[in-house]
């Protein structure tokens, strides 16, 4: 069994961590740039050290600052939260060699699914469907013209070593492929050093799907079922879901079984998500994150099962505390992101925030470490809080987000509180007819 | 037709001085027709920021010593461990007073097996040495000064 956790991350996930450590009796350590001297679960953690000034090179990345902490502190595991080290099989694996726990999967796993490659390969091995596509590099032309083919338009052409929306180019007809297939060579060698590129089906209106799973390493694996993450700006969520609402048991049930059995085939340990684009009935996988994710609270809510505690008693070596049997899903969960930023311009909105006042009652859940009086550092991203609602059913979520998004008071910074708002009423987000383009549009035209 | 009232300023201060003398907040005092209320405003607690939480709970942001913002305050770069001197058994590397100059060590940080000089920012003299051996640092915590 662990007994001081050192929580290697900031803001409202570090209070979090805080929180399902003090549950379970365990002591917290928190690590702290100088810039984060004032944050609430520094003030509520039982020890806590500045690990280095405010950029996080230096310190919510410094891997030896991290180390030295814990070691100095006697921590015997490490929460990683999400973000910063979560998915850095080096850091997993130096913690693990360090003779503590580091709470999330294992250094190979992280390796694995954070390899573009190596994880499709992996997922269709393990029987969950995937993007139809190149299967690796595309050397040429004429090869290119051949896969695309196959594959069927549109199709995307991709830089390997590319993310964020960059370097991809959509292909609708046959005879765009080869212009398409030599500029995004050009640009992903500008932008990312490396020519090579690969190809997709290109989905024109998914749905953003994710199935939270938990294993604890020793063979055994659950589900907890999908979120609909399709609210979506610039690749960043704003809205999710918990379960989709366009799903129908029987697919709910097939797809959490793929999952929930590939993570056990894989003998995965801790918080997972498999990530899908799902359109048309069909479920595409996209990748895997091997640590837990800002919205998990809505699976929470929905299933009534702590996951981060869950987390902590697998790295303390227990074994899952539940079968696929106990999750059962009730009711509906809503979550709205809610940043530090002009509701409009998105421009970042720091400093200090004067009053606060957090919504309250049945089924309302604010995960933030804001207080009034504390002074936002411009140095990180700028979630602040996360609004999570839960109803019986979707419509009841829907009319405690409306009362709660109206009740929820900041004041001395902006917020896109007005911006959930208007999404709220939004005859589109009330009728679930959205995909993965809706939230940018909706933002362009208000 | 009424009387026009004429206000009693000393029957105030006598009432005043009642409320002050026992400590009560409100005394109403009514002859015949006439009543007068004396009341002292209920101390409104004002809200200020921080807003602070269970004080048994929750520890104050910690305070800034003067020490650390001092021109010659020599603070910790690294999280680890403090040697005042080079091996155990030795004297320690500087002591209080001595005159040392800019790039002088003043004694060793250890991270993870792994010692760093700690070196004096400009010469002068060591007016305090705020850590002990075997102490560990966190990152901006104040070692010594040199004035």
């Amino acid at each position: 069994m662990v007994n001081k956790v050192l929580i290697a991350n900031r803001g409202e996930i570090a209070l979090r961590i805080h929180r399902a450590c003090k549950e379970m009796g365990i002591l917290t350590v928190a690590v702290h740039s100088t810039a984060d001297s004032y944050a609430m679960h520094v003030r509520l953690a039982d020890e806590s050290v500045c690990i280095g000034p405010p950029p996080a090179a230096e310190s919510y990345l410094n891997i030896p600052a991290i180390l030295s902490a814990a070691t100095l502190t006697g921590a015997d595991a490490i929460h990683p939260g999400y973000g910063f080290l979560s998915e850095n099989s080096n850091f997993a694996r130096i913690v693990e060699e360090h003779g503590m726990a580091f709470i999330g999967p294992t250094a190979e796993s992280i390796a694995t699914m954070g390899d573009k490659v190596a994880a499709k390969d992996a997922m269709r091995a393990a029987g969950v469907p995937v993007v139809p596509g190149s299967d690796g590099a595309v050397e040429n032309v004429a090869e290119a013209t051949r896969i695309a083919g196959e594959i069927g338009y549109p199709v995307i052409v991709k830089a390997a070593s590319g993310g964020g929306g960059r370097g991809m180019k959509v292909v609708e007809a046959p005879d765009g492929i080869e212009t398409a297939f030599k500029m995004a060579r050009t640009e992903a060698k500008a932008n990312f050093g490396d020519e090579t590129v690969y190809i997709e089906k290109y989905l024109g209106q998914p749905r953003h799907v994710e199935v939270q799973v938990i294993g604890d390493g020793q063979g055994h694996a659950v589900h907890l079922f999908e979120r609909d993450c399709s609210l979506q700006r610039n690749h960043q969520k704003v809205v999710e879901e918990a379960p989709c609402p366009v799903l129908d048991d029987a697919t709910r049930k097939r797809i959490g079984t793929i999952c929930a059995e590939a993570t056990a085939k894989m003998n995965y340990r801790s918080a997972g998500t498999f990530e899908f684009l799902y359109e048309n009935g069909e479920f595409f996988f996209i990748e895997m994150n091997t640590r837990v994710q800002v919205e998990h609270p809505i699976t929470e809510m929905i299933c009534n099962f702590d996951i981060v505690a869950e987390m902590i008693r697998i790295a303390g070596g227990a074994p899952l505390s539940i079968q696929q049997s106990d999750v059962v899903m009730e009711g509906h969960a809503i979550e709205c992101r809610i940043n530090a930023e002009d509701p409009v311009s998105f421009a970042p909105s720091p400093g200090l925030v004067e009053e606060y006042h957090a919504p309250g009652g049945l089924g309302v859940r604010v995960d933030s470490a804001l207080y009034a009086g504390y002074r936002i550092p411009p140095y990180y991203d700028s979630l602040v809080a996360k609004l999570i609602i839960h109803g019986r059913n979707r419509d009841e979520a829907l009319m405690r987000l409306r009362r709660t998004l109206n009740e929820m008071a900041v004041s001395g910074i902006s917020t896109t509180i007005p911006l959930h708002q208007r999404v709220v009423e939004a005859p589109s987000f009330t009728s679930a007819d959205y995909d993965i383009h809706w939230l940018e549009r909706f933002v362009e035209t208000s | 037709m009424t009387e026009p009232f004429d206000i009693d300023a000393d029957l105030v201060r006598k009432l005043s001085g009642l409320l002050e003398e026992t400590g009560l907040g409100e005394i109403e005092y009514e002859d015949g027709r006439k009543r007068i209320r004396v009341a002292r405003p209920a101390s409104v607690a004002t809200v200020t920021a921080p807003a602070p939480v269970a004080a048994n709970t929750v520890s104050p942001p910690p305070e800034t010593s003067d020490d650390s913002a001092h021109p010659g305050a020599v603070t910790s770069p690294m999280v680890g461990t403090i040697y005042l001197s080079q091996s155990p058994g030795d004297p320690p590397l500087v002591k209080q007073g001595d005159t040392v100059s800019e790039g002088q060590t003043l004694m060793l940080i250890e991270a993870m097996k792994t010692f760093n000089e700690v070196k004096s920012p400009r010469a002068g003299t060591v007016s305090n040495i705020a850590v002990i051996s075997g102490q560990p640092v966190e990152y901006g915590e104040l070692l010594a000064i040199v004035d």
